[in-house]
């Protein structure tokens, strides 16, 4: 009787506050609708591992530079709806860094004061803020070495992340190690690229450098659940941990 | 009127199988079942309906009750595919079937399908990842794939080999890269499998997607109705 009533007190979990974690970033990190399967943002894929304790809402945007992100006014409804411990996953410049689209082209200087301001304004509402290097795309020189395609705006990620202390990711090199263990040829498998005919989403076929399949998605979910982890953020205890 | 006509186009595809086409819970991704991409392939008038269990042969997808309600479900004109063998042929599982038990019970699946005025379109079980030291890969279904066809031949069922499609792709793969297409996981690379794994039998989405898109592309070149429905979207190509 007594053995049974600690049984069952062993098993009572302490209830864990519920949490949102607010995603903002780009095409990379986005939601798709089923009619560009295989087309698969990485939030998609992350949010597949966490326990009820935890609401993501994904509100990265296809070609959303931090500049256009916030000029559209899709930041301030965020911190308007923060709470105390949720978290605010930041991800962005690939639009950022693009200078042959004026149209979401952010300075390196505009660059750093918008990733300071979703820090700030993120930490005013008593949230935890992460800074996430862009995901890397997938290029390899001639000798088959994966290389940085990210240099300038990554380097700004981490110095942001340094001087404000900021828990930081840093997925540029992750992903960048992914793409060389996949190696030139095969990691070919984890993007957007279909033959004509192979999918009748895509019929003439697509051949993309940047943007993942479900395969690609969920590997670049794992290395930001891994970068959870290491940094022991209260959110890894929130992970559906199981063993194989 | 108008309401009623497109309510009567409106085609179910029922999949019954095992687990190599059967949908995961959110706890057992990335493991995916070739079904789970398969809905994403057609238009607004068809509904896809996996039916497909874990571990279920023929034999004990009957026996559980799991084939009679989609017999009560079946309308004319919607399809029926089956996919089985995995779980029937291996004589140490509990699901085991026998061969001709296997036969009777692919003939039951068709010939009910037909007295519903639906279509069944019999699929030979997706292949294994099992190489010989040479780099070729092995039939790993021989007996019950031979059966699968000898049943679709005796009662004009349109067939897809799926057995033989899928280790044609397997065997592009080759015996290394070929793991991308089945749930093999590094330990602690991801959380719903910390201990790693190496499943040479369950796909990636890599790998579901792919056999998925094999059985689409038999449902074409079958000249299917079914093929009609499969979305239609004008694309450009963009670097």
């Amino acid at each position: 009787m007594l053995a049974s009533v600690f049984g069952l007190l062993s098993f009572t979990m302490p209830v864990k506050k519920h949490i949102t974690v607010w995603m903002i970033g780009d095409s990379t990190m986005c939601q798709y609708d089923s009619s560009r399967f295989p087309l698969t943002g990485w939030g998609m894929k992350f949010e597949e591992y966490f326990d009820s304790s935890v609401t993501i809402k994904n509100k990265a945007r296809g070609g959303r530079s931090t500049r256009t992100f916030i000029a559209e006014n899709r930041w301030q409804p965020i911190v308007n709806n923060l709470s105390k411990g949720d978290y605010v996953l930041i991800q962005f410049a690939h639009n950022d860094e693009a200078k042959n689209y004026p149209d979401r082209y952010t300075t390196p200087g505009d660059y750093r004061k918008n990733l300071i301001k979703f820090v700030t304004e993120s930490r005013d509402k008593k949230a935890i803020p992460v800074l996430i290097t862009p995901v890397s795309r997938r290029k390899f020189d001639s000798a088959g070495n994966a290389l940085e395609t990210h240099e300038v705006y990554s380097k700004i990620v981490h110095e942001v992340a340094d001087r404000y202390k900021v828990p930081l990711i840093d997925l540029d090199n992750m992903s960048i190690g992914l793409l060389q263990k996949f190696g030139p040829e095969n990691s070919k498998l984890l993007f957007m690229q279909l033959e004509p005919g192979e999918n009748p989403d895509y019929p003439v076929g697509i051949h993309d450098n940047t943007h993942f399949n479900t395969y690609g998605a969920r590997h670049i979910a794992e290395l930001v659940l891994r970068g959870i982890e290491n940094l022991h953020l209260e959110l890894a205890d929130r992970i559906v941990k199981k063993k194989s | 009127m108008l309401f009623a006509f497109s309510e009567r186009n409106k085609i179910t595809v029922y999949l019954i199988g095992d687990s190599t086409m059967a949908d995961k819970e959110v706890e057992a991704y990335p493991e995916t079942g070739w079904g789970m991409p398969f809905h994403y392939f057609f238009d607004s008038t068809v509904t896809v309906d996996n039916r497909a269990k874990n571990g279920r042969s023929t034999r004990t997808f009957i026996e559980e009750g799991r084939w009679q309600p989609v017999v009560e479900d079946l309308k004319e004109g919607d399809y029926v595919l089956i996919q089985f063998g995995h779980n029937d042929e291996v004589p140490t599982k509990k699901s085991y079937t026998t061969q001709d038990q296997f036969t009777a019970n692919l003939i039951k699946f068709v010939t009910e399908s037909r007295s519903k005025k639906a279509i069944p379109v019999l699929i030979t079980p997706v292949a294994r990842r099992k190489f010989d030291a040479r780099g070729k890969i092995e039939e790993t279904h021989g007996l019950y794939t031979q059966l699968v066809k000898d049943v679709a031949e005796k009662y004009n069922v349109p067939l897809i080999d799926l057995d033989k499609e899928s280790q044609e792709l397997v065997q592009q793969f080759g015996p290394d890269a070929s793991q991308y297409l089945y749930n093999h996981l590094e330990p602690g690379e991801n959380a719903h499998y910390l201990e790693g794994r190496a499943d040479n039998t369950h796909f990636s989405e890599l790998g579901a997607r792919k056999m998925a898109q094999i059985v689409l592309h038999d449902i074409q070149k079958l000249n299917l109705g079914l093929a009609q429905h499969i979305r239609v979207v004008h694309q450009k190509e963009k670097k």
